[in-house]
Parts: structure tokens; C-alpha cells; sequence
């Protein structure tokens, strides 16, 4: 039993902006009252309820194969020694998972989403998951590129697709979909590309990555999962894509969507030297289409590691930088590239990037729908959230950034006229509130009665990346883990998945199926419930 | 194409399972369908497999594959350079050709390649040559690993600690430098005052100093068997054998875990059931870094 007393709480949730009330813990969720037991005095101090992070990626295959690539980062980062309580580990541009969880939860994010998981390696991601601590954890299959789906798509036959999306994510103990370039990362097993939304795809004669987003668009809201379709949009980075997100948007209409690390997709120009920032183009048609979310996939100059199931974009990077660049082809379901990165100011494109992750969350009016990401790594690391914090709080940092950028570079971004600075309120929506919502996580982002008690609480003052890096007290489930910037406890963390209702035939179609194009026996495929620990089954929703 | 390996003998299965057999939907005819070539010093087994055999000098494996990356740059390449390889330059640019033509080309690498003359840098030359191709083509490389669950432990250790071996904790956080921190270099420098040692038998594959030290210092074995290891440690705990009485996870060479699902029952415990134990009687002692020393150290 826990009471905060005294502080100034933010808990848009709720509607409370700032107001002075008690908060009351007993079994780890926030009650109405409580007797006896610790009180926190948090007097003059800022509550929040815990960060929530939509797109992240902190388990699996290509996080792991990204920290085999880099052990010189590991060398010069940050390391966590051990003790009785506590493992050690490596911070950096790829921590390791319980330096994941400490950094994390350090910073005052309590719940992770891990946007990209391939259904193949499924058991792998949720043995990594397993050993990042503190934090709860939601993960996303990755299915725009499977083959049998593609196939099913091209025969017409959507309500066996449907049975399938459906078996999948019960085989990978799995709580959404993600899809990855549509049609794109298939074609990549050919050399090639999708980026044409209605071109058919190699490979195929009728399906086109539009089909396969309206497909599995449709398919999400009928299953009725919780979180919609969680999208990576074709030409990822590419100068002009913003027609094709613009374009994918329309698409999506009537649909629920949420699209991942919208900065990587809004760009203007016809090359890379006419590039320029199409935030206005996209937040417009955004504010207006109340059916879709974001995350920002903000940049932030420095060294980064960039690692994505768009294998075809990842090989464009290698070939434009010359760097390493790590592949992995997952058999028929998808793929996955690594390419070390490095963003300057000195570049026009980076500055560009980084400009236009500031636009979109500042253009796009309601925080409730976009959400503070870095699409980790790969714009930024994760535990560099408090830095872009202090940007949208602050137009006058803002300015004193913007003079690090070339004056080509500040003619192509809208970023110098846009005087809006962000509210604790806000601030408090785009990284818990709403991202919590959009994840249909209705017990977290919450100060609420009921909820989990996930809270941070930060000493205000006023510099404001310091301030959100350093919390006074984290809590998680109503333990205080974080306390005057050590930690104290490390409990391992819950993991959510769904269960979606599939025609139990689905299997004697599917069975065959394994026989001709895994190389894993399907009897093998699906993640036993019994590896994962501390699971709870969210409902699905009705749409 | 298979580059310094003998899979006929050593993944017997990978002809068959995964590389040359399968029919499939794009290569229907299955091995009709796809050309295998296999560079080598010797012929082996493996070359009855094979549509080609190049057949290169000991110890030429970087000269090769330079050589084979000029040529797919189109540039000029010394006659006495090729010479010395044990190929002729039709043979060199006929192996670039087809690569440039296939659909989709593999490479798999073996100790052949990665632990003789050269070692990682023949390693870096292949993967190098393969990623260049996909300017032409698709292409891929990947290291033919052997020894059980070698996969598993390279996975884990990097997600644990960032790293695939060569570590040490002697800091209290994982650091990396093989060739200094890898087993057999810490043995043979006599740095460790105990082993233990699981899944695998030193004892019949290091150097001997190595071996000595084992003999020297108490060396715990967990094993199924009796192997070199154990006859020369202090202590052999007998476990039971994972995948066939007890269960677990292995990872396969490509990174994709599999469940192993026990036929038989056994008397002994697992490895884990061990470990474990041990690790609770560890808990019990007091930690060499005592509890409010610094959280973190900023390295450099």
C-alpha cells in the first residue's frame, strides 16, 4: 500500500491537467483509499502516469543481430554493473535486455510495444522479452509478406486469409499485426521493390501492395484486435514518398490504422538533392481523418544502429553509405536489414528528417493521435526521448538547434514558422495517455481507479531534458523501482497477447502448406503458452 | 555455393532439407532447378554433389575471393595473381557469370574458409563479395556452424550481454576481445582459478596447456557422458541429454529456435536443473561487488 501525496498531477486520461491530488495503491492498481503503509511526499513534484511506447524494437532477431554488428558501440557506451539485485549489461545504440528494462524504466516508460516480430523466430523475441525487466510488454507479427497470406490474397479468397492472420497470431503468442512495406520486402527476395501501390507485386499477377493493405486492414478490424493495423508504409524514406503515404491513407478509409514512424514517409522532392519536408501535406490530410494514429519515428543527430524487416530499404542504405549492412531473409514470411547509421546536421537529408519529426508532431493537432517515437533505434535511442521532449516544449531551443542547419536545409522545412510549444499535459498524452489507447491498452496511461499503478514522478525544474531524464520515483504496479536515481527493485514484467477466434480447419489447410514451404515442421511452429511467463489475454474488441 | 565445407559429411541433412533437393514453388523441378559449386582445396564428398569443383591452393581463399570481386567490378587482374590461386581466369569468370545470373544466389561457409590462413579476413572477403552481388542479383552468405547448440549460446550471450563469446565479467559488465577473453586464450595465460564446463569437451579439442590448466585448477563437467573433460575434472555431474530426455531449445544455424521435445524420461537431472541449483547456492555468499557501489561506469 502506497500514498502520493501533494503532487501536481497530469493525467490526461482523466482530463486532470495539473491539479493537486492524492494518489491511493494496494495491489499494484490505483484505489480509492488506502490505510497505512508507505506515503510518497511528492510536494511541488510533476506526476505522470508511466511512458508507453507504441513502436520500439528491444527483442528479437534483428535487435540481436544488430548488437552482434556493433560491438564497437558496445565499448564506449554506458554499462551496468551487477549486483545482488540487479544484472549487468550495455546501454548504447542496442542495449542489451536487461539494460533495456533499467534505461527504460530509468526514464519513466513502464510498458513497451516491440513493433516487429516474425512469426518464425516468434519464440525467440519472447525469450528476449522475458529478460527485460520491470517493463510490460505488447509485440506485433509481422504479416504484409507472408507467402501463404499473399496467396490466399491472390486467389480471392479472403475469409481463409482471415482464419490465417488469425492461427498466426495465436501461434506467435502475439497481441497485433504489423505490416512492413506491403508486398515489398516479398519482392526483395527477387532483388526488387513494391513502390507502386497498384502495381502488381513479383512474384504475383494480381495482388498489389494496395490489395494487401485494404486486406489486412479489413482483416484486423474483423477480428476485432485491439490494436489496429500497426503499418510500415511503402518508400520508407525515399524523396516524394509522400504521395504514396498520402496516397495509402486514402486507402485506409473506413479503417482503423496506425502508421508507424511517419517521418520516415514524408518527404517532398524528386531526389535526393531536391528532398525537402512534406509535413504540411501530411499532417493536413491527418488532422482530418480521425481513423488513423501515428507514431512521429522522430531523428535525433548522432550515431544510431537502423534495423528493419524492409530489407530492400536497408540495401539502399548500405549502398548509400558504405557501411556494414547486415540481411536476413525469413523464409516465406519476411525479411530484415541492418545498416549502422550516423545523422549530421552537416547533411542535408538528416537535417531534413529531423526537422520533419518535430513538424509532424507539432503540425498534427491532436496529441492524442500522434505519439513520441523514435521508431528505436532507428531514428534515435530510445532513452534519448527526454531530448525531444525539451524540443517540443521549447521554441526557443528549437531555434538554437535550427542554427546548427545549413540555410538550404532550413528552406525546405516548415519547422522555423511553427511556434506551438507543448503542454505537460500533452507531453503527458503523447507518451503514455495515447499510446496507450491506441494499443487498447485501457489499464495503462492511467491514473484512474483501477488502472495499473505505473508512475513516474520528476522534480520540476527547469531544464526540461534533465528534468524527464531523471525521474524522482518510477513505479511499476505500485512498486517503486526507480527512487533518487537508483534503482531499487527489478520484478519482471507482464506480456499482453490476444487470442483471436480462427475455423479450427484453418489447420488441415495450413498443415500441408508447412510441408511444401517452412523448413519447420508445423507441429514445431507454434510458441507453447507455457514459455511465456506472467501472461495476460487481452479480449478482442468489437469494431 | 558451398565455400570451405564438407556438408555431405558435417550437416548431412543440408542437401536434402534445405539447399539442393527441395522442390518448391519457384524451383519446381528441385535439384534440376538450382547449380551447386563448391571451392575447396581437396574434394571431399561434397564434390559428388556439385555441378562445379573449384579446386583452389591452401591458404588462397582471400586471393580468391578478391580476385572474384575485381572481376564483378570489371577490373584487370594480374595473370600471376590468378596463377598462384590453383584457377584459371575462365574458370573465375565463369563463376562471377553465373552468380550474376542466378535469381537468387547462397553462399555457406566452413572452418575451410573462416579458421585457416587469413581467418575473419576470408570471412569479411565472402561476406563482402556476397553483399557487392546484389548490386546484379539477390545473394546471400551465411557460416556453416557446427557443434549441437553453438547457435543458441552466440544468441543469448548477445542479448545478454551484447556479445557472442570472448567475454569476460571481471569488471562486473560484459567486455569483449577474443583472442584475449575467449576460453581457451584465458586458460592457456592460467587467469582462471575454476571451471566450469557445459556442453562441450574441451579436453579433446584445445591445445594442451589449455588442457593442463583444466587438469590443474577444479573443473566442473556437466555431461552426459564420460568424455576427455571429464576424466580430468575434480567433480562430473551426470545430466540428462537435452532433446532426448530432457527438453529445451536449440538454435539452428540460421537463428531460428526449435523446440526439443524429450522421447525418453531420465534419472539425471538437466543442465538447467543444475545450474540452477548452484546459482542458488551462490546467491547465498556474499557478492564480491557490494550493493551501493555505483549503479553505472561511463567506459573510456
Amino acid at each position: 500500500m502506497i500514498r502520493i501525496t501533494g503532487g501536481k498531477i497530469f493525467d490526461p486520461a482523466n482530463g486532470i491537467n495539473g491539479q493537486v491530488r492524492d494518489l491511493c495503491i494496494d495491489g499494484g492498481k490505483f484505489v480509492s483509499s488506502v490505510i497505512g503503509g508507505r506515503t510518497i511526499d511528492a510536494t511541488g513534484m510533476i506526476v505522470f502516469p508511466g511512458g508507453v511506447d507504441v513502436h520500439t524494437h528491444v527483442a528479437g532477431g534483428s535487435i540481436n543481430f544488430a548488437r552482434a554488428m556493433t560491438p564497437e558501440d558496445h565499448r564506449r557506451t554506458t554499462a551496468f554493473i551487477r549486483t545482488q539485485s540487479r544484472r549487468s549489461g550495455l546501454g548504447g545504440m542496442a542495449p542489451t535486455t536487461f539494460a533495456t528494462g533499467y534505461l527504460y524504466a530509468g526514464m519513466g516508460w513502464t510498458t513497451v510495444n516491440e513493433a516487429a516480430v516474425p512469426v518464425l523466430s516468434a519464440r525467440h523475441t519472447h525469450e528476449e522479452l522475458h529478460d527485460i525487466p520491470i517493463l510490460d510488454k505488447s509485440s506485433c507479427v509481422l504479416m504484409a509478406n507472408n507467402e501463404i497470406l499473399l496467396d490466399l490474397f491472390e486467389a480471392g479468397d479472403f475469409e481463409r486469409a482471415k482464419d490465417v492472420v488469425a492461427w498466426y497470431i495465436c501461434a506467435a503468442k502475439s497481441y497485433g499485426v504489423k505490416a512492413v512495406n506491403p508486398g515489398g520486402v516479398a519482392a526483395w527476395k527477387w532483388g526488387k521493390d513494391a513502390k507502386q501501390l497498384t502495381d502488381p507485386i513479383e512474384g504475383y499477377n494480381r495482388i498489389t501492395p494496395g490489395t494487401i493493405i485494404g486486406g489486412l486492414a479489413q482483416i484486423i478490424d474483423e477480428l476485432g484486435l485491439p490494436h489496429p493495423m500497426h503499418l510500415h508504409c511503402n518508400n520508407l524514406g525515399a524523396p516524394g514518398n509522400v504521395w504514396t503515404t498520402l496516397e495509402t491513407m486514402k486507402l485506409l478509409e473506413g479503417r482503423r490504422a496506425h502508421i508507424a514512424h511517419l517521418q520516415y514517409h514524408a518527404y517532398g522532392g524528386d531526389d535526393w538533392d531536391t528532398m525537402r519536408s512534406a509535413s504540411a501535406e501530411v499532417a493536413e490530410y491527418f488532422n482530418t481523418h480521425t481513423n488513423m494514429t501515428t507514431d512521429a519515428g522522430a531523428v535525433l543527430f548522432g550515431d544510431t544502429v537502423t534495423i528493419t524487416a524492409d530489407g530492400p530499404w536497408q540495401h539502399l542504405l548500405y549502398k548509400l553509405t558504405g557501411r556494414k549492412w547486415g540481411n536476413l531473409d525469413v523464409e516465406n514470411e519476411t525479411g530484415c536489414g541492418i545498416v549502422p547509421y550516423t545523422y549530421r546536421p552537416s547533411n542535408l537529408v538528416n537535417s531534413i528528417q529531423w526537422a520533419v519529426g518535430l513538424e509532424l508532431l507539432l503540425l498534427i493537432n491532436d496529441p492524442w493521435r500522434i505519439f513520441l517515437s523514435t521508431d528505436h533505434p532507428n531514428g534515435a535511442c530510445f532513452w534519448r526521448y527526454p531530448e525531444i521532449i525539451q524540443l517540443l516544449m521549447s521554441f526557443d531551443f528549437r531555434k538554437e538547434c535550427m542554427t546548427k542547419l545549413s540555410p538550404i536545409a532550413r528552406e525546405r522545412i516548415t519547422l522555423p514558422d511553427i511556434d506551438r510549444e507543448y503542454t505537460l499535459y500533452e507531453i503527458a498524452t503523447i507518451t503514455s495517455a495515447g499510446p496507450a489507447r491506441a494499443l487498447g491498452l485501457t489499464q495503462k496511461g492511467s491514473l484512474g481507479i483501477g488502472a495499473d499503478a505505473d508512475i513516474v514522478i520528476y522534480e520540476e525544474e527547469k531544464d526540461i531534458a534533465k528534468m524527464f531524464s531523471h525521474p524522482r520515483y518510477v513505479l511499476k504496479g505500485g512498486e517503486v523501482v526507480i527512487e533518487d536515481g537508483d534503482i531499487r527493485a527489478t520484478p519482471e514484467g507482464r506480456e499482453f497477447i490476444v487470442k483471436p477466434a480462427f475455423n479450427p480447419d484453418i489447420e488441415s489447410f495450413l498443415k500441408p502448406k508447412f510441408e511444401d514451404v517452412y523448413t519447420m515442421s508445423f507441429e514445431n511452429y507454434p510458441v507453447e503458452i507455457e514459455r511465456l511467463e506472467h501472461v495476460e489475454v487481452r479480449d478482442c474488441i468489437d469494431t | 555455393m558451398y565455400w570451405g565445407g564438407n556438408p555431405a559429411e558435417c550437416h548431412p541433412r543440408h542437401f536434402t532439407k534445405y539447399t539442393l533437393m527441395q522442390k518448391s514453388k519457384f524451383l519446381p523441378r528441385g535439384r534440376k532447378d538450382r547449380t551447386m559449386i563448391l571451392v575447396d582445396i581437396r574434394e571431399t564428398k561434397s564434390g559428388g554433389a556439385a555441378d562445379i569443383f573449384l579446386q583452389i591452393r591452401p591458404g588462397k581463399d582471400f586471393e580468391v575471393l578478391t580476385i572474384l570481386r575485381a572481376i564483378l567490378k570489371g577490373q584487370h587482374v594480374n595473370e600471376s595473381a590468378i596463377a598462384e590461386t590453383g584457377l584459371t581466369l575462365e574458370q573465375l569468370t565463369d563463376f562471377i557469370d553465373r552468380a550474376k545470373k542466378a535469381k537468387f544466389g547462397c553462399m555457406f561457409f566452413g572452418m575451410g574458409l573462416s579458421m585457416t590462413r587469413g581467418k575473419h579476413m576470408n570471412s569479411a572477403a565472402l561476406l563482402t563479395l556476397a553483399a557487392e552481388l546484389n548490386a546484379f542479383t539477390k545473394f546471400v552468405a551465411m557460416p556453416m556452424r557446427g557443434h549441437g547448440n553453438v547457435t543458441g549460446a552466440d544468441v543469448i550471450m548477445r542479448w545478454q550481454t551484447g556479445f557472442p563469446f570472448g567475454i569476460t565479467f571481471n569488471r562486473g559488465y560484459p567486455r569483449y576481445n577474443p583472442g584475449e577473453f575467449s576460453t581457451v586464450d584465458v586458460l592457456v595465460r592460467g587467469d582462471t582459478d575454476a571451471a566450469l564446463i557445459l556442453g562441450a569437451d574441451p579436453g579433446a579439442t584445445m591445445p594442451q596447456p589449455a588442457i593442463d590448466h583444466l587438469a590443474r585448477i577444479p573443473t566442473i563437467v556437466l555431461d552426459p557422458k564420460v568424455t576427455h573433460t571429464s576424466r580430468l575434472a575434480r567433480v562430473h555431474i551426470t545430466t540428462s541429454v537435452a532433446g532426448i530426455s530432457a527438453p529445451g531449445t536449440a538454435y539452428r544455424m540460421d537463428e531460428i529456435p526449435l523446440p526439443l521435445k524429450p522421447a525418453l524420461k531420465s534419472p539425471y537431472p538437466t543442465d538447467q536443473e543444475v545450474v540452477r541449483r548452484i546459482n542458488e547456492a551462490v546467491a547465498r555468499k556474499s557478492h564480491w561487488i557490494p550493493d551501493g557501489g555505483p549503479m553505472t561506469i561511463l567506459q573510456r
